[in-house]
């Protein structure tokens, strides 16, 4: 069980999945569990990642032959498999002892699509119906699997998911022959229809059987949405393409959440990165950030990148990195702005702006009041008018980029740096300098000039 | 209301709430502002003896019901969760906000982190609820022959807010957890739960069942992280070390546990 355990983790961990869900589901009499919407963490691991659901594949083994999948058919590695009794054991005894929040269950492609999934539905229905469980449940579909099926997982799970894989079409067929972007998109579609509560789309009945009591009135699907992940660095797309794919979908499709996962060579393979490349993670920590800011700050992915700079700023996250070059836009009367301008000012975050809304009826604001109330007056300054500061800090534009320099940028390191093409905007790139600090003074001063002026 | 006049006497209570609101009461009926409140449990040493406020719960339901009447429900609903948390001279802070709560009546309420005293509350307020939310993870049950058993050692007083949660979650099991810190135990069976006194609770030897699922728990753990992306100091900022001591995956591994193969897999392969 144990050498299962890891051969089976190895393989879905690098698979990115939280649990902050919209899934809120009280437990049921007789039964285990429950969901919060939040989500919950219930440990970090080494590398700093929160760990929320016992993450695992049914099997290691697969028919099909990703070139970047350390399951592919031609990998030489010892295949194992989780029968569905074993797998829903393990969930709810870790599950009592609160190790984790639930399940997010992936696998390889046994046999066939089809029989891959009826096994993956038989664990989820063995927690549901035989274990009453009301813990959370992330299921990845296999592409490919016909729609009744995913149909019956999603009615069972909390959220489905499909990988997109790759940003485009072209990679996709380069690196993994055996999916097309139709049987990813398709299901996706599906599922969005099904999650609307569009029964007639979908001319399934749910095998009522296969349900817990309760839901077999009213079948829902996936309560919790739908997620995709896409791996990023293996393949040549840009930042902006792949911001405005994340963005097609949350439009299209209302997905909940796109994962970026930042490519590790794991394979030798003529169209991959070498083995010894390092995984692009300074890039993916900029996806996350312009990722949030589409979906809770009210941004457009055509604002922070455009085609002629089609790569994020390695210096300064992606809101600072707008508002210096938006002068136009500041600064902003905290006294009076509306809630989606404050969210656009650096150093004020959803906490802050929603205090300041609240509180400001009632007392005028200065700097003093703002910092106690959340907001990062080393970068906030230059932008906002205030009670003491009327008039606003007029400061040259190299003050203002170096006090917006993205800390984290040290903690990433040099190497991180050397991954990055932030082409289009006259920044040093690794190779011309000797060293982070140099490279940061550098910066600040292009910045400085060409945009704060 | 007469104001209080600042005098140098210290008050000593139980530590209860209810003795924390008879503070209150006296302070108002002697017109004076005590120097400090201090809970009999963690008595300074002092030049001159405090003064002792006996507990009269008739004395600490008018306090307590003129806190929500005459300021308003949110001034209790902060005063009994500042009350819990572990912010110093928590009983003094409370009692300047409660004077200028009944000076000033709701309004100043609104001013809230704009305002330097209100800050101060809400910051203890938001840091034992996080502390709380953070614990809801990081609890850490055993299995001990069918009951769920946990310890924590949490700065604020964290039970009741966990109550809720884990009787939710685990509402048909038996369970308890353990804080040693505040000498407390939030105990749960099917129907209910309550949180009872506990100087000491002595854990039951481990059985192989539980030590089977503690050992496939830490190597999950181990096996998860990626390699070559290990980032202690992100993992200490969402998990600071204080509360590794109570969690499976983190202890150091002792001598090796063993290790129960299921017999027969059926192997579909
Ligand atoms: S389908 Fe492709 S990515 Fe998925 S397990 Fe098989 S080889 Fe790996």
């Amino acid at each position: 069980m144990m050498e299962k355990l890891e051969y089976l983790v190895n393989g879905a961990k690098y698979d990115a999945a939280c649990t902050s869900s919209g899934a809120d589901r009280k437990a049921e009499p007789g039964g285990i569990g429950s969901a919060v919407s939040g989500g919950c963490c219930h440990s970090f691991a080494a590398d700093g990642r929160c760990i929320s659901l016992l993450k695992v594949l049914m099997t290691n083994a697969c028919i099909y032959d990703c070139a970047y999948c350390v399951n592919r058919r031609s990998n030489d590695i010892p295949r194992v498999t989780f029968t569905p009794e074993e797998l829903a054991e393990l969930t709810i005894q870790f599950y009592r002892r609160n190790y984790i929040e639930g399940l997010f269950l992936s696998s390889g492609v046994l046999r066939s699509p089809d029989y891959t999934m009826e096994r993956m539905i038989r664990v989820v229905e063995l927690l549901r119906v035989q274990y009453r469980f009301q813990g959370y449940i992330h299921a990845k579909t296999i592409p490919g699997a016909s729609p009744e099926l995913v149909w019956q997982l999603g009615v069972l799970a909390d959220r489905l998911s499909v990988n997109i894989e790759f940003p485009s079409e072209q990679s996709l067929r380069q690196l993994a022959p055996d999916k097309t972007r139709q049987a990813i998109l398709a299901p996706m579609g599906q599922m969005h229809q099904w999650m609307q509560g569009n029964r007639q789309a979908l001319e399934i009945q749910a095998p009522a059987h296969r349900l817990p009591a309760a839901r077999r009135a009213a079948p829902r699907f996936a309560t919790a949405g739908q997620a995709t992940q896409m791996i990023i660095g293996a393949t040549p797309e840009s930042d902006y393409q792949i911001l405005r794919l994340a963005q097609g979908l949350y439009h299209k499709y209302e997905l909940k959440r796109v994962f970026y996962s930042a490519y590790i060579p794991v394979l030798e393979h003529s169209l991959l990165p070498a083995l010894d490349t390092k995984p692009p993670l300074l890039r993916e920590h900029r996806l996350y950030q312009a990722d949030f800011l589409l979906r809770q700050y009210h941004f457009a992915a055509e604002e922070l990148l455009a085609p002629e700079a089609p790569n994020f700023n390695p210096y300064l996250d992606p809101k600072c990195n707008w508002a210096l070059l938006h002068p136009e836009f500041f600064p902003i009367d905290v006294q009076r702005a509306g809630k989606e301008t404050l969210l656009r000012v650096p150093g004020i975050g959803s906490r802050s702006a929603t205090r300041i809304v609240a509180e400001r009826r009632s007392v005028k604001l200065d700097f003093a009041a703002l910092k106690r109330m959340g907001v990062v007056l080393k970068r906030a300054q230059y932008f906002i008018l205030a009670a003491d500061h009327p008039r606003g800090l007029h400061l040259p534009g190299e003050t203002v980029a170096r006090a917006l320099i993205d800390p984290k940028i040290f903690a990433f390191g040099m190497e991180q740096l050397s991954l990055f093409s932030p082409g289009g905007l006259g920044l040093p790139g690794a190779g011309d300098v000797k060293n982070l600090r140099e490279a940061t003074e550098e910066a600040v001063l292009v910045m400085g000039r060409s945009a704060y002026a | 209301m007469r104001e209080p006049v600042p005098r140098d006497v210290v008050y000593q209570y139980d530590g209860s709430l209810e003795g924390f609101y008879c503070c209150l009461f006296e302070s108002l009926r002697r017109g004076e502002l005590p120097a400090a409140l201090e809970d009999a449990a963690d008595a300074q040493p002092r030049l001159f003896a405090p003064v002792w406020i006996e507990t009269d719960p008739a004395h600490a339901l008018r306090v307590q019901r003129s806190i929500g009447e005459k300021i308003a429900p949110r001034a209790l609903h902060l005063t009994e969760t500042v009350f819990l948390s572990c912010l110093e001279e928590k009983e003094l802070h409370l009692l300047h906000f409660l004077l200028r709560g009944w000076r000033e009546g709701a309004g100043f309420l609104r001013r809230g982190w704009s305002d330097p005293q209100l800050a101060l509350l809400l910051k203890a307020e938001r840091h034992l609820a996080h502390e709380a939310h953070l614990l809801t993870g990081f609890v850490r049950f055993s299995d001990y022959d069918g009951h769920l058993a946990a310890t924590i050692t949490p700065k604020n007083f964290v039970l009741p807010f966990l109550a809720p949660h884990f009787a939710a979650r685990y509402r048909g099991e038996h369970f308890m957890i353990f804080d040693k810190t505040h000498r407390a135990a939030l105990i749960h069976q099917p129907g209910g739960s309550r949180i009872v006194a506990a100087e000491h609770i002595e854990f039951p030897a481990v059985s192989a069942e539980e030590a089977r699922y503690r050992a496939l728990w830490k190597h999950f753990y181990d096996t998860v992280a990626i390699e070559g992306r290990e980032n202690p100091r992100c993992r200490m900022t969402h998990m600071a070390k204080r509360y590794w001591e109570n969690m499976t995956e983190l202890q150091p591994e002792k001598a090796p546990l063993p290790m129960i193969e299921s017999g027969a897999e059926p192997a579909i392969l």
